[in-house]
């Protein structure tokens, strides 16, 4: 067993595109940076996604190039399917983190990623990255523009059987592996650890998650890019092509039931993109968007709404009471029209999509000693001046980890959190009076 | 790769090893990989009978729609299915030619 220790600058938490952003800023001004990811690819949730907005980039064509950056730039040292277990203070400033290599049972210098091991596998799992619409394999490459590009075998949903082992053409399964600790010492740390979505039950109202036709966007999400699970927009009860498609906005934000009173700030947006999409996808259908606010404060954002309205996307303005079935599956909405009258009525669409919330993934007191604010993300002292920097100093933070926020806040977030970081780091090695009045300030 | 004798001997040991250690996961995904067998059979006597949209393999077998969907999926995924065009509003699914015997 290899014992390895890594020195670097910085240590980025996460490998989503906040991480991976903060991670490429530093190595590009020649930091050393460690970027941790306890998946076995990096990529985060904008990996899964089909476009973005306002533009309608292809997302794997703007996410899949930074990824490949992070994995061979010689200033990143990539650590994916690890954990941080435990961090201490290292002496004389920064901090002395032990992480865990959990075992891929696959070597990943040897393996090609050339997938025999996955087409032999017998046992079809539902696949996470498909929201569970989709299958994988028990051992497999994560999805198909995974970094790295290899495979790792998921022991707990596995029969043991061998065959991959017979398969694999260069000997690279291993079933003795065994979990590795490591040090990874760091002069600083960015926490870029994401978000989470509101859960599919949260809402008994909406049908707690039983409804099979009621899925939430990120599902939408994958029905709608090319790599998804049907290859075209159906829905999940049944395979049919949805006619009728409507939007639920606010389901899982500015709700107190929820204990959720923020918006989400994603969610008008993504709506309204999906919106655009499906009418490319499907131009025979008609999609309605339910919505108490459309908030699109953006760059290009209102101009993208207005679009949406002249493509014919119906919005009604009116919150959604309930959400039950009918004998088909079809979903029955229960809402009032606001702007026509109050009138309360119920529809049946075929398909309906829950815009659901951006909510905190992690807490990072107790391993990090960084509070969270009221709202469960973490704290920021100064947001409006510095606004990724945390109460501890030297632990920084990027990316929806400190808040909601979309791709393009978090790419900004991630530079100003790689600024931080590298002031910090300069700071140690050439205290000044001028910031030290500053630090003081912020941590007051 | 051909493996030595006492190479492959020590794999099989290890395997065992590994396998006592996961006992439950193991016995767990093999009752699953049984009901997926049989689900799999039931798909593949329908679709033997030429090109099926899901409602009308769901309704010959008598499983869920969506569990047939999920099936064709993955199968479809592992070059088992082929989506042979399009009947109304449903995709019909075929057997694809490989094991079509």
């Amino acid at each position: 067993m290899t014992v390895k220790n890594v020195h670097v600058d910085v240590l980025v938490v996460g490998g989503g595109i906040a991480g991976m952003q903060s991670a490429l800023d530093l190595a590009d001004q020649g930091y050393r940076v460690a970027l941790v990811e306890k998946e076995p690819s990096i990529g985060g949730k904008m990996i899964m996604l089909s476009k973005v907005f306002p533009t309608l980039d292809c997302c794997s064509c703007i996410t899949t190039p930074k990824m490949s950056a992070v994995a061979h730039h010689d200033n990143i040292e990539l650590l994916t399917y690890c954990d941080v277990q435990a961090i201490g203070d290292r002496p004389g400033g920064g901090f002395v983190i032990d992480v865990v290599q959990k075992p891929r049972y696959v070597d990943i210098d040897t393996c090609t990623g050339c997938r025999q091991c996955e087409y032999v596998c017998p046992i079809d799992l539902p696949s996470q990255f498909d929201r569970e619409l989709g299958a994988v394999r028990a051992i497999r490459v994560p999805f198909s523009t995974a970094v790295p590009q290899k495979a790792f075998l998921d022991i707990d949903n596995c029969i043991l059987c061998g065959k991959c082992q017979q398969a694999c053409p260069v000997e690279a399964i291993d079933f003795a592996q065994q979990p590795e600790t490591f040090t990874v010492e760091a002069g600083a740390i960015i926490l870029a650890t994401g978000f989470e979505l509101t859960p599919a039950g949260a809402k008994a109202e909406y049908g707690a998650g039983e409804l099979l036709n009621v899925v939430d966007a990120l599902v939408m999400e994958r029905l709608l890019a090319p790599t998804g699970p049907y290859g075209h927009v159906l829905r999940p009860s049944d395979g049919k092509e949805p006619d009728s498609i409507a939007y639920v906005q606010c389901a899982g934000s500015r709700d107190k039931t929820l204990g959720v009173e923020y918006c989400s700030r994603v969610c008008c947006m993504y709506a309204i993109k999906q919106a655009m999409l499906l009418s490319g996808a499907l131009p025979l259908a008609d999609i309605t968007i339910y919505y108490m606010d459309i908030r699109t404060f953006g760059k290009g954002h209102e101009q993208f709404y207005q679009n949406a309205k002249a493509m014919g996307i119906e919005f009604v303005k009116g919150k959604v009471a309930r959400i039950t079935e009918d004998e088909d599956k079809n979903p029955v909405v229960r809402v009032e029209l606001i702007e026509d009258g109050s009138k309360v009525v119920e529809r049946a669409h075929d398909l309906v999509v829950l815009s659901v919330g951006m909510l905190p993934g992690y807490n990072p007191k107790s391993l990090y000693g960084v509070p969270v604010a009221d709202d469960g993300f973490a704290a920021i002292p100064a947001p409006n001046i510095r606004p990724s920097v945390t109460p501890k100093p030297g632990i920084f933070v990027t990316g929806a980890a400190a808040g909601p926020m979309d791709i393009v806040d978090s790419i900004v977030l991630a530079g100003a959190a790689a600024a931080e970081a590298a002031a910090y780091l300069e700071e140690v090695r050439t205290p000044s009076p001028q910031r030290a009045a500053i630090e003081e300030a912020v941590h007051a | 790769m051909t493996l030595t004798r006492e190479e492959a001997k020590q794999r099989t040991a290890i395997l065992k090893q590994v396998r006592d250690q996961h006992q439950e996961t193991v016995d767990r995904t093999r009752a699953r990989l049984k009901d997926q067998q049989t689900v799999r059979r039931q798909i593949c006597q329908q679709l033997r009978g030429g090109p099926k949209i899901v409602p009308e393999i769901a309704e010959a077998t008598g499983l869920p729609a969506h569990e047939v969907l999920w099936h064709i999926t993955a199968m479809k995924k592992y070059d088992l299915v082929v989506e042979v065009g399009q009947c109304g509003e449903y995709y019909q699914y075929a057997m694809a030619k490989e094991t079509e015997s």
